[in-house]
């Protein structure tokens, strides 16, 4: 999830030329929207600050209370302390993509990629 | 839902302008199963900062004649009239009130009605980057 549409359809486009299924939400409500009606979403990609009255954090906690399966990875313009629990990769902007696709190789190594 | 057809020449970019993720998302994996490489904008503003920016080429916008942001739909389409106009535009989800006032705006007038079936979605804009094709090389 990430607001900054060019940011999100680089890195959605990325993610999908390395053979992932990548569904994109431009804010906090579009993405509790997809996670409560997809059932295989393995990985969420967010950026920490976002427009409407949800951020990022928010988020991240409503999918470790609603979904524990799901990893989370946290995109942020500044620092991320490591004592913001509930997450398992974090990044700070801008994002290398090898290093990204090495985060989601690491936490979904048994992920059966597509194209 | 239909099997997606595959296309079979080139790999045409669709953005689709649509502020109902769960649609937008539906049609963009339908197209992208197509062999479309899709651009998601979910307001007017996204799409119009993707038809400025984008690196890619664009060659089909497809914008829900609802969809929210500074610019309602029918501007939008004014300005890629205007602005980029080798881009084919369908307006989509219009009620008929709507369909007179935007059919100079758009290729075929604003008559894919929501429910969006993917497939005839699909087929609308194979047939105007067909047409597209066929006068290009007129």
């Amino acid at each position: 999830m990430e607001d900054e549409v060019l940011i999100r359809l680089h890195l959605a486009e990325e993610l999908r030329d390395a053979g992932y299924t990548v569904c994109e939400a431009a804010d906090a409500h579009e993405a509790m929207t997809l996670l409560s009606s997809l059932d295989r979403v393995r990985l969420m990609l967010t950026d920490i600050r976002m427009p409407g009255g949800l951020d990022g954090m928010d988020l991240a906690r409503w999918v470790r209370a609603k979904f524990p399966e799901i990893k989370i990875v946290l995109i942020s313009a500044e620092y991320i302390p490591e004592t913001s629990a509930g997450f398992d990769a974090g990044f700070t902007k801008p994002v290398r993509i090898d290093d990204l696709l090495r985060c989601v190789r690491r936490l979904l190594p048994q992920a059966e990629l597509g194209n | 839902m239909s099997k997606p057809r595959t296309i079979t020449q080139g790999r045409p970019t669709v953005l689709i302008a649509e502020d109902a993720v769960l649609v937008r998302m539906a049609i963009a994996a339908y197209l992208r199963d197509c062999g479309y490489r899709v651009v998601e904008a979910a307001s007017s503003d996204e799409a119009l900062l993707v038809l400025q920016h984008s690196a890619q080429p664009i060659d089909v916008l497809f914008c829900g004649v609802h969809v929210t942001g500074a610019l309602d739909a029918f501007t939008l389409s004014q300005w890629t009239r205007k602005n980029r106009p080798q881009i084919k535009v369908i307006l989509a989800g219009a009620p008929k009130s709507a369909a007179a006032a935007a059919g100079k705006l758009c290729e075929e007038g604003p008559h894919l009605a929501k429910p969006y079936e993917p497939h005839v979605v699909e087929d609308y804009i194979r047939r105007l980057l067909a047409l597209q094709s066929i006068e290009g090389s007129s």
